[in-house]
């Protein structure tokens, strides 16, 4: 009996790059070899195919790989010798279990091998109906696609899995995400580190008005977000006086604005001195009141780097069904205390102007207490 | 650390922790053996059992294991129901633990019939309308002996005295997981046919409890196996927390004047408390349990529960269990108490090791943190 222990891995988009796609499929290697790191399992390139060997625990080798940003399919394989008969009985070892139509698609990577490519379909199809009645041929739409591959080894597959796709992690750059723990920033996380920016991540935490719970939950979620994106180094930082002296000193109207205004103006400062380029926000247009145009207009105007709104045009429904298919969906919506609740106000701006905000913020010591939030910050390293 | 959550569970006491370390590392041996040694788990049990019967008053007692509260409450109740032909009637109060409020709710949907009684401001039962609800058919009537939020203090004993008047048949049960030892009960003079208790409320271990009942008292089992304790909870006996709970029962008793000892730090609580901060309200019967004091603050109770927390005193909103779900007190829910005050709710809950100058440094944190909150209430 062959045993599948042998992971074909195809890496999806970086194949298309020209001369420096060396360099990303380096970048890819070195991040499926950390993701299978302690399994035992070991990667070897070869020839712009990669190959998971010494696999003990396939499930569990499929599941850490296909998270793997850049890999866009995985196959488990039947590896057998290079001779003719040994392929027909591996053929017919693997189809007989199955029911319905095949095709058989070979490939000859091997020139030195006496048959090419369609005699090898021919006669690997003829075998495997002549032992597998149940079986019949389907050359356009088949149930099952029996890939038979002749390189160094002859490698057989059936099961395609479709994988992440996107870019390795450390290809583009790195980006400060800004992580509250709700259903939206986690997958504006996950889908800027796809296209293969590492990240780091804030966090604004309001002790007593928010809990530690609260923060282990954020935590949780950068942990999920790390099996994707590798490991991340997530600031949080204490908002509690900041938040105060916005309650007591300024328009009820306008505390949330403010209060985002003051998250973006921390944000860009911490990202700067974590060499980031960028910001990541999970913001979509008009989904509360800080995200209106006016509102984004104004958060955005205290921001001197680039900010990355991934949502911005997705509706809620797109963004939870994103959620739950990277897995943050469930810890987003426990119920602890959102930083948000007590000093939300019952009739937020929605239509803020940048000069009024500028006049509110006159009223308190604001570069004072984002030095002091600064300063507090604790630094969490979060590994996959 | 000021630990006021001890009706969430309590720090095992030094007994316990000896009388588990011996079961787990010397008497290991299953009860069930038939050499020697193993007889040495049996004793154990049997030692755990008396100590527990007299606890409740009398020797005569059967005491049957369990894994904690929550299963002797399903055992009285869909015990008591198995044994029934047809379909009988029960009666229980609108601020019982979960454990007895889900039981009830699974007997509905067998088909039987469930009144819940409910309670006045301070959280007692109404007896006169739970006795006029009695019928030919009530089979059983559960009854919490100490309200878990509020500490109210129910009197069994009139109760079952009345419900036996009207119909002789009728078993009385009583969740005790909140009162046992600590509010004193005597099975036999107050008329209780089944008592369920929990090791880990009185300075016991987790994951061991007891379904006390008198000898003539019969339920069915509801589980399947191996025919332990009695028959009615099948599995090999869970010795080293039996050990425990046994060992914790004694320490419990030998302890001087428990009771006085909570209830001058209680009173110390509520009086420091209503003196500092005079917008509180006490939620729940004066002066109750001994170990239980619910508070409305002027403040959001979540959040001065974290500022508290941050100053080393622990105690919690309603109870731990259903902290953490989102909806309102079911308890102060049927008190009366508004949507908004409960929200400003904090339950603190004693042990005897507690004392009046941690009451007294409460109370200074306390005021110290409403007065800061005060500020920022949603507006």
């Amino acid at each position: 009996m062959s045993i599948k222990n042998v992971l074909l891995v195809r890496i999806g988009e970086i194949w298309l790059k020209g001369e420096n796609r060396n360099f990303f499929v380096k970048a890819l290697a070195r991040r499926i070899k950390k993701a299978i790191e302690n399994t035992g399992a070991t990667l070897e390139v070869n020839q712009g195919r990669m190959f998971v060997r010494n696999i003990q625990d396939m499930d569990e080798i499929i599941a850490k790989v296909t998270k793997v940003f850049g890999v866009h399919s995985v196959s488990p394989v039947v590896q057998c010798e290079k001779d003719v008969q040994a392929i027909y009985d591996t053929a017919i070892e693997m189809m007989t279990p199955m029911t319905g139509t095949f095709k058989v698609i070979a490939r000859r990577a091997d020139k030195r091998f006496p048959m090419n490519s369609t005699m090898l379909n021919e006669e690997i199809g003829h075998e495997v109906l002549v032992h597998c009645p149940q079986m019949k041929v389907d050359v356009h739409s088949p149930d099952h696609e029996l890939n038979v591959e002749v390189r160094e080894n002859v490698y057989l597959y059936v099961e395609k899995i479709p994988a992440v796709g996107g870019m390795p992690v450390g290809t583009n750059g790195k980006a400060m995400l800004l992580l509250s723990g709700g259903i939206d920033s986690p997958v504006a996380g996950y889908m800027i580190a796809k296209r293969g920016v590492q990240l780091n991540a804030i966090h604004y935490h309001s002790f007593p008005f928010t809990s530690e719970q609260a923060k282990q939950k954020v935590v949780d979620l950068a942990r999920m977000l790390a099996e994707y994106a590798g490991p991340i180094r997530l600031y949080v930082v204490p908002f509690t006086e900041l938040q105060q002296e916005l309650y007591e000193k300024c328009p009820d109207s306008q505390l949330t604005i403010l209060m985002r205004r003051y998250m973006m103006r921390i944000a860009n400062e911490v990202a700067k001195k974590a060499n980031c380029s960028a910001l990541i926000t999970g913001e979509s247009i008009g989904q509360v009141a800080s995200q209106t145009m006016d509102g984004l207009v104004c958060s955005n105007a205290v921001c001197d780097m680039p900010v990355f709104r991934p949502l911005i045009g997705f509706d809620k429904s797109d963004i939870m069904d994103v959620a739950v298919k990277i897995g943050t969906y469930e810890t987003s919506i426990l119920p602890y205390e959102d930083c948000c609740t007590i000093f939300t106000p019952k009739h937020p701006q929605t239509k803020p102007k940048v000069e009024t905000l500028l006049e509110s913020e006159k009223l308190i010591d604001g570069d004072g207490l984002v030095q002091r939030a600064i300063e507090g910050i604790e630094i969490i390293n979060i590994m996959p | 650390m000021i630990y006021l959550d001890n009706s969430a569970t309590t720090k095992p006491c030094k007994e316990a922790v000896e009388a588990m370390n011996r079961t787990l590392s010397e008497d290991f041996f299953n009860p069930s053996a038939i050499y020697a040694p193993a007889m040495q788990a049996g004793k154990i049990m049997e030692d755990a059992r008396q100590a527990i019967a007299k606890a409740l008053g009398s020797s005569d007692l059967h005491v049957l294991f369990t894994s904690g509260g929550t299963e002797g409450d399903n055992i009285a109740l869909l015990g008591t129901a198995r044994l029934l032909r047809g379909k009988g009637h029960f009666i229980t109060t609108k601020v019982e633990h979960p454990a007895i409020l889900e039981t009830a709710a699974e007997l509905e949907r067998l088909g039987h019939e469930v009144t819940y009684i409910g309670v006045d401001k301070y959280g007692v039962v109404n007896v006169d309308e739970l006795v006029a609800a009695v019928k030919e058919n009530t089979a059983l009537v559960s009854v919490m002996q100490v309200n878990n939020e509020v500490g109210a203090v129910m009197p069994i004993a009139e109760i079952s005295r009345r419900v036996k008047e009207k119909n002789p048949k009728t078993l009385i049960h009583v969740d005790g997981v909140q009162g046992f030892l600590r509010v004193p009960l005597n099975m036999k003079k107050e008329g209780v046919d089944l008592y369920s208790l929990s090791g880990h409320k009185i300075h016991g271990p987790k994951g061991i409890g007891a379904l006390v009942m008198g000898k003539t008292v019969r339920v069915s089992n509801i589980n399947f196996g191996g025919g332990q304790e009695y028959g009615l909870r099948n599995g090999t006996e869970n010795v080293p927390g039996i050990a425990g709970l046994g060992a914790a029962v004694k320490a419990y008793q030998k302890r001087e004047n428990p009771y006085e000892h909570m209830m001058e730090c209680k009173i110390a609580l509520r009086d420091g408390l209503k003196e500092a901060i005079p917008e509180i309200i006490i939620n729940g019967e004066i002066p109750g349990a001994p170990h239980i004091l619910n508070v409305t603050f002027p403040v959001k109770g979540e959040v001065l529960l974290h500022a508290l927390e941050g100053k080393g005193v622990m105690c919690s909103t309603g109870s731990a269990c259903a902290s953490h779900k989102k909806s309102a007190s079911h308890v102060l829910t049927a008190m009366g108490i508004s949507d908004s005050e409960i929200d400003g709710a904090l339950r603190f809950s004693l042990c005897p090791d507690n004392t009046v100058e941690e009451m007294r440094e409460v109370v200074r944190i306390a005021k110290e943190n409403v007065e800061v909150l005060k500020k920022f209430v949603r507006r």
